[in-house]
């Protein structure tokens, strides 16, 4: 008999079954804070008990703070159970928790690293995890510099014979230009732009992903993606919460730098791309930051042309007086943060010269909505002018993204009777109740994706400094002025928002 | 998030059209307010089956309409009866979400056909289908569609979905799936191979790890131990894994308990026990043992059947466990699957096929 070696996959070659990743060791640097238990383990123990992760993984915890692996895993067993939306099993959490580790140490010393690189290598041998390692820099940005250089150091920016590393930066990627091209040569000093996975949880959500679904599989959208049937596009992030204990970190950072600089960047960058070759990481991310470099920049002088601020004060949201910015925790009562900004881009491109993209994100606004609103021209002529067609307006296409996600359409219909009356309709398509699915929460897609290796949806390093490029003049003009307006909580902003799009003839949807 | 749920129908007298059908539906859509519920749809299922066991399919559908709002046909068909008869029942099962969420509605109808017409089922489903979406075809409860029918209602479906753990003869069954497969030249899904894809896929888990992979080929002996509906789960998972590790079958027999199939594969021979025992489970356990006992490899159920435990062992020597959720093995959350699906299955025809052939052989 012949001795033949059969391929590791030949029992998983078919679509029923799902990808497994190879087996791998994740570090969480800032393993004791906040994004630790509220999302990455929830996400890991998800992923462990749907049978999505390789039998032979282990999660090693990196922080300051003095802990066992047990009372680290006991820790992290109480905030699964209080952040988990369902019940966790015994069981699975006790097979789950017995490959999760935890190290003690500063970040800054480089002792911490090399008990870590022997500690990875003890996992190799003991627990299979094949020298691949993934490094979630889950700590405060400050130390993210730190933490890659002392990575470099001690050649953890390689996987072990001939593994993988990959390193996931959350954001802020910086807080202007100048400090997201200082981060980014910081870390592509040690790891390879491929190694480099930056989340923004955002682009884990199905909604998000939905975007280019409804652009690029129906056919019917696409030819009037463009000038010449396109008005101008909204597109609207906005928030009916306020920032609530997060005062400190929101008058460092603002709607801009909170909101504008990625999500709604992402948002706009897949609105307006061309179609990728293929949908994976460089094609999806090449078009992206196609689109990124033909947003028309503006110089400080025409911030004000461009963009509007303003920041919310006492007012009502859904029946309840809630308190104005400067009235929250951590908030000095003279801050000129803004908790609403509203800009008009323009995507100079073939595309879409001359197509306004008015962009705007808010605080205590009445309504959470995420949307994007393709506003169409009118008819080339009017055949229902006149007063009994008061109520035609032109084609409005909304892509919503939450929190009903779908599709709604407004169009002109005749209304029954005598007399050729012509009214507006919206005609909605919930996707979101074709498929009421449970969804998988952001984190577990973009964890998964990560051990995968998949980076089609994390964002590039010239993502985030094309993004900054645009909006630094904005974070200038703005610093350098002095007051902003207010709104009250629970309307949709400042009166200078409106202005931007009046003196254009329009006015900001109601989502 | 809140979902609220309602289930509305309108009692049918005599015989309708299809356009008083639709107008019916239309109707059952509408609100308190007059506002016309949207119809949210994505697939057309019809479903054959008898009127005792209508009920029960029923309350499968609608648990699954939340996942999958289409279009379901009922049909009861009972073509033993002499005389021709035909009735129409119309429900929508409405769900709004909660925080002022639309209504969305979906709609089933239910034929009753009795005599001759239920041989035609196909003249009955096809003006009722929502076009440009596709067809599925359920059989529940182990049943099969008989010879006249099939060829009809092939026409108009794009899939067939079967349910092997339902039959007491689940020898017979499979192999009539199997000519299914030819006579209806129409792509075909089993529920009970549905059920296997956490076992396949935990199974192939065992030797992603690169120190096991080249045990791939050692394997010499396997042990399924399944329940008392569970046959057809465990010929399945023996054809798959024979097939997708290029085994050659050589020979089968029956044993007191179970049977025995032989196998050639291009390093030695190795064995596949199929063994019941008095689980309730339908898979039990799937046992691998390569080469001199070099590895043994292990997949069981755990927990009250909730969860699965894999196990390896290296000589005597454990060196990896761990325990995940298996699955529901809910019929409606197995259906849920199905309906994912749309074209052949060739990895579980070719099981399926290899199946008959090891059948062929006891």
């Amino acid at each position: 008999m012949v001795d033949t070696q059969l391929p590791a996959d030949v029992l998983r070659d078919e679509t029923r079954l799902p990808k497994v990743p190879e087996p791998n060791a994740m570090v969480i640097f800032g393993a004791s804070g906040d994004l630790t238990a509220r999302k990455l383990v929830p996400a890991l123990y998800d992923l462990a008990a749907g049978r999505r992760l390789p039998m032979e993984f282990a999660v090693v915890g990196v922080s300051r703070l003095r802990m066992s692996h047990d009372e680290f895993r006991e820790k992290l067993r109480g905030t699964l159970r209080k952040y988990h939306p369902t019940a966790i099993s015994d069981n699975v959490w006790e097979s789950f928790s017995r490959n999760i580790f935890y190290l003690p140490g500063d970040f800054r010393e480089a002792g911490t690293y090399w008990d870590l690189k022997s500690f990875l290598k003890r996992l190799d041998r003991e627990r299979g995890t094949e020298g691949n390692r993934a490094f979630y820099l889950a700590s405060s940005p400050s130390f993210v510099s730190t933490i890659v250089e002392r990575l470099g150091e001690a050649g953890m920016n390689e996987g072990e014979n001939g593994g993988w590393a990959r390193l996931v930066v959350e954001k802020p990627f910086g807080w202007d230009l100048k400090s997201a091209r200082d981060l980014n040569a910081d870390i592509q000093r040690y790891f390879k732009e491929r190694q480099i996975y930056r989340i923004d949880h955002y682009l884990g959500k199905e909604t998000v992903q939905n975007i280019m679904a409804l652009r690029f599989a129906n056919s019917i959208f696409e030819p009037i993606w463009n000038r010449h049937y396109v008005d101008h596009v909204q597109i609207t992030v906005a928030e009916d919460i306020g920032i609530g204990a997060r005062g400190a970190f929101y008058e460092e950072a603002g709607a801009v730098r909170d909101i504008v600089q990625n999500h709604l960047m992402q948002v706009l960058c897949l609105t307006a791309m061309e179609p990728p070759v293929a949908l994976e990481a460089e094609s999806v991310r090449e078009e992206k930051v196609k689109v990124l470099k033909a947003i028309r920049r503006f110089s400080e002088e025409e911030v004000g042309k461009f963009a509007a601020r303003g920041q919310y004060a006492r007012g009502w949201v859904w029946g309840e007086e809630v308190p104005g910015y400067r009235e929250e925790e951590g908030v000095p009562p003279d801050s000129t943060t803004e908790t609403y900004a509203a800009l008009e881009l323009f995507v100079d491109n073939w595309r879409w010269a001359g197509v306004p993209f008015y962009v705007r994100t808010g605080k205590r606004l009445p309504k959470r909505a995420t949307e994007i609103a393709i506003q169409f021209k009118p008819t080339p002529h009017t055949l229902f002018a006149g007063a009994e067609n008061r109520g035609l307006e032109s084609n409005v296409l909304v892509v919503r993204i939450q929190p009903e996600e779908g599709v709604s359409m407004r169009i002109g219909a005749k209304v029954p009777g005598a007399g050729f009356r012509v009214r507006s309709v919206s005609m909605d398509l919930l996707y979101g109740t074709a498929f009421l699915e449970e969804v998988p929460e952001a984190y577990q897609r973009l964890l998964l994706d990560l051990m995968l290796g998949d980076p089609t949806l994390f964002i590039r390093a010239d993502e985030t400094e094309g993004a900054w490029e645009i909006l630094d003049p904005v974070l200038r003009a703005w610093a350098e002025s002095e007051g902003v307006s207010l709104y009250p909580a629970g309307s949709w902003g400042p009166e200078q928002a409106e202005k931007l799009l009046k003196r254009d003839g329009w006015e900001w949807r109601r989502p | 998030m809140l979902v609220m749920e309602e289930l509305r129908s309108v009692p049918v007298e005599g015989a309708m059209s299809a356009g008083q059908i639709e107008r019916e539906l239309a109707r059952l859509r509408v609100n308190e307010d007059g506002i016309v519920g949207a119809r949210a749809s994505v697939l057309n299922l019809i479903v054959v089956t008898s009127e005792e066991r209508a009920p029960r399919v029923t309350q499968t559908i609608c648990e699954l309409s939340g996942r999958y709002p289409s279009r379901v046909i009922l049909v009861i068909s009972d073509p033993d009866e002499e005389e021709a008869n035909l009735e129409v029942g119309l429900s929508a099962f409405c769900r709004a979400r909660g925080g002022g969420g639309r209504q969305v509605c979906a709609e089933q109808i239910m034929v009753h056909v009795e005599g001759p017409p239920a041989d035609h089922l196909e003249s009955l489903a096809d003006p009722l289908l929502i076009p440009d979406l596709p067809v599925f075809l359920w059989y529940p409860n182990g049943e099969l569609p008989h010879s006249p029918e099939c060829g009809g209602m092939a026409a108009v479906a794009d899939r067939l979905i079967l349910d092997s753990g339902a039959t007491p003869n689940c020898e017979a069954f499979l192999r009539s799936a199997a000519n299914l497969l030819e006579d209806c030249v129409l792509a075909v899904g089993d529920l009970q191979w549905t059920a296997l894809s956490p076992w396949r896929s935990l199974v192939a888990d065992l030797f992603a790890s690169p120190e096991r992979a080249g045990a791939l080929a050692k394997i010499r002996h396997a042990e399924v131990v399944h329940g008392s509906g569970g046959e057809c789960q465990a010929l399945l998972i023996t054809g798959w894994l024979s097939n997708a590790l290029g085994w050659r079958l050589e020979s089968a027999k029956r044993m007191e308990r179970g049977c025995l199939f032989r196998f050639a594969s291009s390093s030695g021979e190795a064995t596949v026990e199929l063994a019941p025992n008095a689980s309730a489970a339908s898979l039990h356990r799937v046992r691998l043992v390569s080469e001199n006992l070099a590895f043994q490899i292990q997949v069981s159920r755990h927990n009250e059947h909730t969860d699965a435990r894999s196990t390896v062992m290296r000589g005597d020597k454990r060196i990896s466990e761990r325990t995940v959720h298996l699955g529901s093995s809910d019929v409606g959350v197995l259906l849920g699957e199905e309906l994912k699906l749309l074209g052949r299955d060739e990895t579980y025809e070719s099981s399926l096929e290899r199946v008959v052939k090891m059948l062929d052989l006891l």
